[in-house]
């Protein structure tokens, strides 16, 4: 299964039907050069750290999840039944690739892997996220992390 | 995931997406992103293939050097091949047929090894003892329920104790590695095992329930195409 028209009814026209916002604008900012990035992951996986509140539908705030939180305490509270979840539950990397990411500080291709990487819950709606993706954006610059990977479920 | 780009842009972040849905990217138009061709829940590809997802990851920040005026959308390089089931799958221990409280404590042990062949393991979100979260959903109706620790609302309680249980015999069934594809895994546990048949009983009592709050959590205890409402037409 690796296409939309692979993914088994009823989730296909679920996610096929689902409400894209339009946006009239693309903003681009100009990217730093490869060796002064600062490189953050922002998740839609619902991460917490075990412990927290586990993340309810709709929740529009996120979650920080520093370097020294180990794999086994990062924990999937995305409300969504319709995705693979056993492949993250043998490598967590498979959802968050912090380790490749450190992998490719070390080795220069990038200027630094971020001490904390986050997530949202990915079943809320776009708008309802602004607010909160404005202040993590604003606290990330504050922290000097100037590029971020986006990653789905 | 394409609005966060927009937001984070807007802020002056710059940002490249993993895409696995690429109707969405299309609609939203985000400045940068990646299409990959794997499987909703696996964004950098399957578990344990390091390289794999480094190539991903290195494809991904490669677009944040393209200069593009527009908004930017390539698929990833290399095809992927779905590897299919492992036909030498089997569940790695001994299910005991007679009861669930039976097949939990055969369950149990196997997970234990699964956890240590793992390392690490994500059972827990419902704050419940990993051997006891199928009887919280089995006693949930029952006269005498089992008890609800404070800090979450009884029904939340239920929905990630679903969770749980889903981890728990998940992670059990990895437990002497092997290949075996999610759907294998899937069809194994709702086809085959006692907790699966707890759950499905569950959730069609939580979508025909009076209780709203129980109505609200029936969508997030099982995979829509193995619902029995579903299956049923």
């Amino acid at each position: 299964m690796v296409r939309l028209v692979d993914v088994p009814e009823p989730e296909r026209s679920v996610i096929a039907d689902l409400a894209c916002p339009a946006y009239d604008d693309t903003p681009a900012v100009k990217p730093p050069p490869p060796g002064l990035r600062h490189v953050a992951i922002v998740s839609t996986a619902g991460f917490i750290v075990r412990g927290e509140r586990p993340m309810l539908s709709n929740e529009t705030g996120y979650r920080a999840i520093a370097a020294d939180i180990g794999d086994g305490d990062i924990l999937c509270s995305h409300v969504s039944t319709n995705f693979d979840r056993t492949g993250f539950q043998q490598d967590l990397n498979v959802m968050l690739p912090r380790d490749r990411l450190v992998e490719l500080e070390r080795e220069g291709c990038i200027g630094r892997a971020a001490d904390t990487h986050y997530a949202f819950m990915g079943a809320t709606s776009p708008p309802k996220l602004e607010d909160k993706a404005r202040e993590l954006g604003r606290s990330m610059l504050a922290l000097g992390v100037n590029t971020v990977v986006l990653a789905p479920v | 995931m394409s609005g966060l780009a927009h937001y984070l842009e807007d802020e002056g972040l710059a940002t490249v997406i993993v895409a696995l849905v690429r109707e969405h990217i299309v609609g939203m138009r985000p400045p940068r992103a990646l299409w990959v061709p794997f499987e909703l829940g696996r964004p950098f590809g399957p578990p344990g293939n390091t390289g794999l997802q480094r190539r991903v990851l290195s494809e991904a920040l490669a677009l944040l050097d393209q200069d593009c005026p527009e908004p930017l959308l390539r698929d990833f390089s290399e095809a992927v091949i779905d590897p299919g089931d492992d036909a030498g799958w089997r569940f790695p221990g001994t299910l005991d047929s007679d009861s669930l409280r039976a097949e939990v404590a055969g369950v149990s042990p196997v997970w234990q090894l699964a956890r240590e062949r793992i390392g690490r393991s994500s059972v827990g979100i419902s704050g419940l003892a990993p051997e006891s979260v199928a009887e919280f959903i089995e006693r949930y109706h029952s006269p005498q329920p089992m008890p609800n620790p404070k800090g979450m609302a009884r029904v939340s309680r239920a929905r990630f104790a679903v969770d749980d249980i889903k981890a728990f015999y998940l992670e059990a069934a990895m437990a002497a590695g092997g290949h075996p594809s999610p759907r294998q895994l899937h069809d194994w546990f709702w086809g085959q095992t006692h907790a699966g048949a707890l759950i499905l009983e569950f959730q069609e009592m939580a979508r025909v329930s009076e209780d709203g709050n129980l109505q609200l959590i029936a969508g997030s205890l099982v995979p829509a195409e193995r619902t029995i409402s579903f299956l049923r037409g």
